[in-house]
């Protein structure tokens, strides 16, 4: 018998989308054990929010008010975990793997002195054990992750459940949390700042990844790719942080998130977090020498070869076609 | 000041993955071995504020004797000491269990600030960072692009999502768990190899500091029970045969989405 806590989190004045999505394993979960779900809610000013949510399967939840609470502080946060915890006497705590979440979440299992599985994409319950998966080594493997203890922090990835779409009944408890001093203060959130370049409007985009292999040979061989396809380029994070190209060309979640009707990924691996950048694109082509790569889950039409045989190859060919 | 960094080091990026005999983790045989990339930007945003002449900058790692070798390529960075965890009883520790042994070097040493990286490129779960400042009772963030100390407080942006950032104040003593790209990484100059072996070099026990018993396989709340590839779900129709074939393919399909 499971109690699990959800851990919300507010942007913006609602609840993440995410917040549902651990919903729905949440009641999953108390399901499968005959448990029941108890949720979190914390903020300031965000009584209505933590109302709606117990109504839409966040069962009882604990509200937590407060200044220090108003803005994300990943100390302030922990504390009002242990303390719903506490209150909820729950054994799994789900949080939803936000840039907030990662933050927060295994500080509250270190305070807890729980068991911590980060950014699970499926958790089952079957026959009294419950059962964790996430993916290790970028995405290339996955593993299976049991807990020997009597409380579980996880947080889950985003995206990778369908959001709860029942109701539940519950009411709202206010939860009294001895914030006491902070190390951390919160300053602002300053916005990205305008993008140069604005992949979002592109009808083809061609990303190349390490593969590519040095800064001249995305000159060289990837923007002409584009050009030939009225497209535009992009990279993944590891070009762009080895300083191969500015930010703005970075496609995934700390980059654009572009949706264009093809996108073709060079040399690009396929790291979670490019993943997510590209992966509601219309139509995928991956060419990559690995069979393996994790960008083949996601394409539709893959070519296992070197990019730098194929792609000055297709360019000539397209411009051929196009006369 | 004081500065501790702490090290992991993983599989180099470009071995390749076999599992292991009990499917619990890769086969580490004779494959190549490297500082984790994340942890090389916490080191490098160390060595600066060494190089502008205000701090001593000592690296820590947990493993095995190959271990060694990546506190010793620290040290040829810049690095003013090394102390590596080398006990076998610090073997299959979870998350939790490598904050314990990096808590207990870190009250030993009592540094004003910890960089790390933000996660590793292995387990991927940028677990021990938050939960090392938890068991330290300091503040830390994660995910910072950029840092900026002055008098007792450290000014961090952390990169969230689309590319904004969110800026956030930390008293000091406390933790930065860093993101990738912050700053570029130097390399070990030859004169730096050369002083590295000079260099105090320390080995604990996980009895030196104090928690036998308290980590490794035996203490760790949660385990791999397997690992393995991801199932093939609907995965990409490969097209192969000759550059010109594939090429013919891929000019076919590109038409046929009417974007020719």
């Amino acid at each position: 018998m499971s109690t699990v806590l959800i851990v919300t989190e507010i942007q913006n004045g609602s609840l993440r989308e995410a917040c549902y999505e651990v919903a729905s394993l949440a009641q999953q979960i108390a399901a499968a054990t005959g448990g029941s779900v108890k949720s979190l809610v914390m903020g300031q000013g965000v009584a209505a929010l933590a109302d709606e949510f117990s109504k839409k399967g966040g069962g009882d939840v604990f509200l937590a008010e407060g200044d220090a609470l108003a803005n994300h502080n990943a100390e302030a946060e922990s504390k009002a975990i242990v303390a719903a915890v506490e209150a909820s006497g729950a054994d799994l705590v789900l949080i939803p793997s936000t840039p907030s979440g990662w933050d927060t979440a295994p500080r509250a299992a270190a305070a807890l002195d729980a068991g911590f599985v980060s950014e699970c994409f499926d958790i089952t319950a079957e026959g009294g054990s419950i059962t964790y998966k996430r993916r290790v080594f970028n995405g290339k493997l996955e593993a299976t992750i049991s807990a020997s203890c009597d409380k579980v922090v996880a947080s889950v990835q985003t995206g990778a459940t369908t959001p709860f779409e029942g109701s539940s009944e519950g009411s709202v408890r206010k939860l009294d949390v001895s914030i006491g001093d902070l190390g951390t203060k919160f300053v602002e959130v300053k916005q990205a700042e305008s993008k140069g370049v604005d992949l979002s409007k592109a009808d083809v985009i061609v990303s190349g990844g390490r593969g590519v292999g040095t800064p001249e040979k995305f000159l060289e061989v990837i923007q002409p790719l584009a050009d030939a396809l009225g497209g535009a380029m992009g990279a993944s994070r590891p070009v762009v942080d080895a300083g191969w190209l500015p930010h703005e060309y970075q496609v995934g979640s700390s980059g654009q998130v572009v949706q264009p009707k093809l996108y073709i990924a060079c040399g690009i691996s396929g790291a979670i977090q490019h993943l997510v950048g590209m992966k509601t694109s219309n139509y995928i082509i991956a060419i990559n020498k690995d069979p393996d790569a994790p960008i083949f889950e996601v394409a539709n039409l893959g070519v296992v070869a070197d990019l730098l045989e194929i792609v000055p190859a297709l360019t000539e060919a397209l411009t051929a076609a196009k006369g | 000041m004081k500065i501790m960094v702490c090290l992991k080091q993983v599989p180099h990026q470009d071995a390749r993955l076999d599992i292991n005999a009990d499917g619990t983790w890769i086969q580490e045989d004779n494959i190549k071995f490297e500082i984790n990339s994340y942890d090389t930007y916490a080191l490098e945003e160390a060595l600066r504020t060494k190089d502008a002449g205000e701090a001593d900058v000592f690296v820590v790692s947990i493993g095995p004797d190959r271990v060694g070798q990546a506190l010793r390529t620290a040290l040829g960075m810049g690095a003013d000491r090394a102390i590596h965890v080398n006990d076998d009883e610090a073997n299959g520790s979870d998350s939790l269990g490598l904050a314990k042994i990096l808590a207990a070097v870190a009250k030993q040493e009592n540094p004003d600030l910890i960089f790390m990286g933000l996660m590793s490129d292995d387990d991927n779960s940028a677990a021990v960072a938050p939960m090392l400042a938890q068991l330290l009772d300091i503040p830390h963030t994660t995910a910072a692009v950029k840092v900026e100390r002055s008098n007792g407080t450290v000014t961090c942006d952390r990169e969230i999502e689309g590319g904004a950032h969110e800026v956030v104040e930390l008293t000091a003593p406390c933790l930065i768990a860093v993101q990738t790209g912050l700053n570029q990484v130097r390399y070990a100059s030859l004169k730096g190899i050369m002083a590295a072996k000079k260099k105090p070099f320390d080995v604990k026990s996980v009895a030196d500091l104090g928690l036998s018993g308290q980590v490794g396989t035996g203490a760790a709340k949660v385990k791999i029970d397997r690992i393995a590839p991801p199932l093939k779900g609907d995965t990409a129709e490969i097209l192969s045969g000759s550059t010109a074939e594939v090429v013919a393919g891929l000019v076919s399909k590109i038409k046929e989405l009417g974007l020719l």
